[in-house]
């Protein structure tokens, strides 16, 4: 009974099909959540599937209705052993984006995993189904192999993230005594590169909004009246100019966050970015001046125009717009003034002189509202994770101050005060988010190592009191 | 035999229903140049209608196939009168644009004439079949009244105007010797305002292009990706912005006119009320060129404009930074403005200012601007005709704000062109509700009776 032994046992698992096993029938459920004629399929991911999954390993399963109609269920799994052991909070979410059928290399079916080299396709592997999954197997090897876990586990499996979590904020915290833990450990997102264990303690904030200008009803011939009329696509190309610089720098100065601070400088100043062999190529002149790329995405706020449309770009006519419509994104890192964010924006437009820009809702489909967070990087817990994370590789993983991208880790850290560290294992190029979603199986070997290492630890002396 | 007689001649065929009967006539063939497959209405309108009617006021026609695959026919109508005579050739083209038939008001159909007040309902009523059977109605007051014309004519009637004269150029040059003429009048486009004659003499050009930028494949997690990658909607609003001021300035000098605003232009058009008659859209005073006037910003100077923008997917947004941004930009411009200059200015410009990823791309159609001095002769013949007849003042534009293929005529066949619309800006060209005021019609075929009249007194600028 040795922390190698419930390792050993785990690799053995994976290597032998086991994790392939669990996932297809997972993948094989279209939990899309953006598609409300999927509510009853969330509520069958979580029957069918994970009770009788947590149940075997011995946790007590208690499923959270969605006070939102049409949000999905939020199941809450528990397996207390003894309450002066610590408790620790898993997450994950059993529900997907759309599975874009169709549009995938091959004609691959979105529903179905199919394995290229080291690649198994399919929506919903790496984001998040792949990455619950694994650790819960993780989890199940440790109590096989010791037992028992030798910690209190809760687990809460949502089904409404790729849907903002709708819902999820009010379920926590009506319900914060169920949900109260020591700490927060979880998997979602990328790694640094796919080789380099990663460790997250928090994520950017984003919030997405409209800039409209609305002139006149209608279009008006540019002959007639080109000279004449105010053009709403030059007012507003001209207002997002002053937001926003010819190199991606966010010009507002009220938007900025705190200069960043030498712990996290030091912390990202190892760090490159490594999407793998298909990822983007990186602009190096584009972003923030004098920062890295590391610093650019995981400690500095940056500005998007997700979409722009005026006049009538499939069918262009000679007249003047009647209107132009930016959709515009603000990511930003904890300590930023997210609140007024919007108030700022109205200031500085006022004070450049574009008054007929509004600021407007986003469409409901992408009215994405996440708060900044993020755990002290020499927060006890994280230290005590990435000595875990050593103890099993030999070398300390990436630790991120955050997230470049947003998640609802608020509930986490600001409603159950929780420190929050995230283990992805996914990479930057898995297209998440998009056809031809993929994981590789040589990062989740080594995930799967690391994460039945982290639990048996759990449940040894030397945790955080 | 008077000048008086002839206007009421004109005045009793409005009163009589003859206007009304030979528009319906013509109004009821459905000549959609943009559909391929009204091809045989385009024939039908030269051979039933203008053919016929032309021969009895005799003239000889000849029709012409387009030289380009797929254009409409031409016609030219001549009535030669004497080698000593002057010689004008008039225009008008048979075709319009799609009859959009459900999209029409309670009670309207675009192919019959429906009387609402002053508003006659129907496609090609303003645009043009109202306008050239105006100014061939006219002529036959006079020859009916004068027993002759007095002077010479062409008629050249193209069935392609909408789909952008296809073959017209091609067509002029060739009939060049058959086109031959001492000046060009001819009726197209609005006034001014409703209540005054208006002559316009060319028109600005137009230039349409794209700017685009294409970075990568696909869109990129905003939140994993935002910082790191160059986002081109960011990029193309600064390189329009680049060009054109938050205020619609020209800012690039190569997009401007190459020298500054004539004297005689500008005493043309600086006090110029722009009146679009009900429902036109409100003007927006600080807009365009700062310092001039409405009416130097439309008709004397180049406008840059943003047609259409798109980036990202913005019917079903992402987070994601989006691959891919596409302007199409356009601009109108004056003369001597040489629109060849403008894609080479452009590009330097971007690439001075770090924009080298903007590739740029020309639409192949671009109309040339052409202009005639407001002193030039005929043009003040013109005026003092019609100032005559109406008793109001004549506004004069040395150019329609607008784009017309006046090039064919100015340029390929050489004539001063002046052009009398009789349409006004609200008529909804172009759209569901064609339509034109009878008081203007009754305005219009008065002032060309007069004109016409006028033509074969001898008094006319040699």
């Amino acid at each position: 009974m040795t922390r190698a032994a419930a390792i050993e046992s785990a690799l053995s698992y994976f290597d032998d099909g086991g994790y392939l096993a669990e996932l297809g029938p997972r993948i094989a459920i279209p939990t899309e959540s953006q598609n409300p004629e999927r509510l009853g399929v969330l509520r069958t991911y979580l029957e069918q599937e994970m009770i009788p999954a947590f149940e075997a390993m011995g946790h007590d399963c208690q499923v959270f209705e969605n006070p939102v109609a049409g949000g999905g269920q939020v199941l809450l799994a528990c397996r207390i052993e003894d309450a002066s052991c610590p408790t620790v909070l898993g997450y994950g979410h059993g529900d997907v984006i759309r599975g874009q059928e169709g549009r995938w290399k091959n004609d691959r079916d979105p529903w179905t995993i199919e394995q290229d080299g080291d690649r198994i396709y399919g929506r919903g592997t790496a984001d998040n189904k792949g990455q619950h999954i694994l650790n819960m197997a993780a989890m199940r090897h440790v109590l096989e192999t010791r037992g028992s876990l030798g910690f209190n586990s809760k687990f809460m499996i949502e089904m409404g993230e790729e849907n903002g979590s709708a819902g999820l904020h009010q379920i926590v915290s009506e319900n914060a005594e169920a949900f109260a833990a020591d700490v927060f450990i979880a998997s979602d997102g990328p790694r640094i590169s796919p080789d380099t264990p990663t460790i997250f303690l928090g994520a950017r904030g984003a919030k997405n909004f409209d800039l409209v200008v609305d002139l006149r009803e209608g279009g008006h011939h540019s002959g007639n009246w080109g000279g004449l009329l105010a053009n709403p696509g030059i007012i507003l190309a001209q207002a997002l100019t002053t937001i926003v610089g010819p190199t991606g720098e966010l010009l507002v100065k009220d938007l900025l966050p705190p200069p960043i601070s030498n712990s996290v400088r030091e912390a990202l100043s190892g760090i490159t970015i490594d999407a793998g062999e298909s990822g983007p190529e990186i602009d190096p002149d584009w972003g923030a001046p004098g920062l890295t790329p590391a610093e650019r995405v995981y400690a500095w706020n940056i500005f998007e125009i997700l979409t722009l449309t005026t006049g009538n770009p499939g069918n262009p006519v000679n007249a003047v717009p009647p209107k132009a419509r930016a959709h515009c994104q603000f990511r930003f890192v904890a300590g930023t003034n997210s609140e007024e964010a919007l108030d700022i924006l109205r200031r500085h437009l006022d004070e450049h002189g574009f008054e007929r820009v509004k600021i407007e809702p986003p469409p409901p489909g992408n009215a994405i509202n996440f708060k900044a967070t993020r755990t002290p990087l020499d927060d006890p817990w994280a230290i005590w994770v990435r000595d875990a994370i050593e103890r099993t590789k030999g070398t300390p993983p990436a630790l991120l101050p955050g997230l470049g991208g947003s998640i609802c880790n608020d509930v986490f850290t600001d409603i159950l005060g929780l420190p929050s560290i995230w283990v992805p294992h996914s990479y930057g190029a898995c297209s998440q988010h998009a056809p031809n979603e993929h994981i590789l199986m040589s990062e989740f070997r080594d995930a799967i190592e690391i994460m039945t290492g982290v639990y048996w630890d759990l449940g040894e002396d030397g945790t955080p009191s | 035999m008077s000048r008086q007689a002839a206007i009421e001649r004109i005045d009793s065929y409005l009163n009589g229903g003859g206007f009304l009967a030979d528009l319906e006539r013509r109004v009821a063939i459905h000549t959609e140049s943009q559909e391929d497959s009204q091809i045989g209405e385009l024939h039908r309108y030269l051979d039933n209608e203008m053919e016929p009617y032309l021969n009895e006021m005799g003239f000889s026609c000849e029709k012409f196939e387009n030289p380009i695959e797929g254009g409409g026919p031409f016609l030219i109508a001549t009535r030669h009168e004497a080698d000593d005579l002057q010689t004008v050739l008039s225009y008008g083209h048979g075709d319009v644009v799609r009859g959009y038939d459900d999209q029409w008001r309670e009670g309207l159909k675009p192919w019959s004439i429906v009387k609402d007040g002053d508003r006659w309902y129907g496609r090609g009523t303003a645009d043009n079949k109202g306008q050239h059977t105006i100014n061939i109605s006219a002529m036959k007051a006079v020859l009916e009244e004068r027993g002759a014309l007095g002077f010479n004519v062409k008629i050249l009637i193209e069935t392609g105007e909408e789909r952008g004269s296809p073959g017209l150029r091609e067509f002029c040059k060739a009939e060049a010797e058959n086109l031959k003429a001492d000046v060009l009048v001819a009726s197209d486009g609005p006034r001014l305002s409703p209540e005054r004659p208006t002559i316009f003499m060319g028109s600005r050009g137009v230039f349409n292009f794209t700017m685009r930028l294409n970075m990568r494949e696909g869109g990129h997690h905003s939140g994993n990706w935002g910082g790191l990658l160059a986002n081109p909607g960011v990029i193309l609003t600064h390189a329009i912005s680049s060009i054109v001021s938050p205020k619609g300035e020209v800012l690039l000098k190569g997009l401007r006119p190459p020298e500054p605003m004539p004297e005689s232009v500008r005493n043309a058009i600086r006090d110029l009320v722009i009146d679009g008659g009900e429902g036109a859209p409100e003007i927006d005073p600080d807009w365009g060129e700062p310092g001039f006037s409405a009416g130097e910003k439309v008709f004397g100077w180049n406008t840059f404009e943003v047609l259409a923008f798109t980036t990202g997917t913005p019917n079903k947004p992402v987070n994601a930074v989006p691959p891919t941004a596409e302007a199409v930009c356009h601009i109108r411009f004056v003369p001597p403005t040489d629109p060849n200059t403008f894609l080479p200015c452009v590009r330097e410009h971007l690439d001075a200012n770090g924009f080298e990823m903007v590739e740029l791309i020309a639409e192949r159609e671009c109309l040339n601007a052409t202009r005639l001095d407001p002193d030039h002769p005929w043009a003040k013949w013109v005026v003092g005709s019609l100032e005559e007849t109406s008793g109001r003042k004549v506004d004069v534009l040395p150019n329609l704000g607008g784009s017309l293929p006046n090039d064919a005529f100015s340029e390929i066949l050489g004539l001063p062109t002046i052009w009398v619309p009789h349409s006004y800006a609200a008529c909804s060209q172009h759209a569901p509700n064609e339509h034109i005021l009878e008081s203007v019609s009754k305005d219009a075929l008065q002032i060309m009776t007069g004109l016409w009249w006028d033509m074969g007194d001898g008094n006319t600028p040699r």
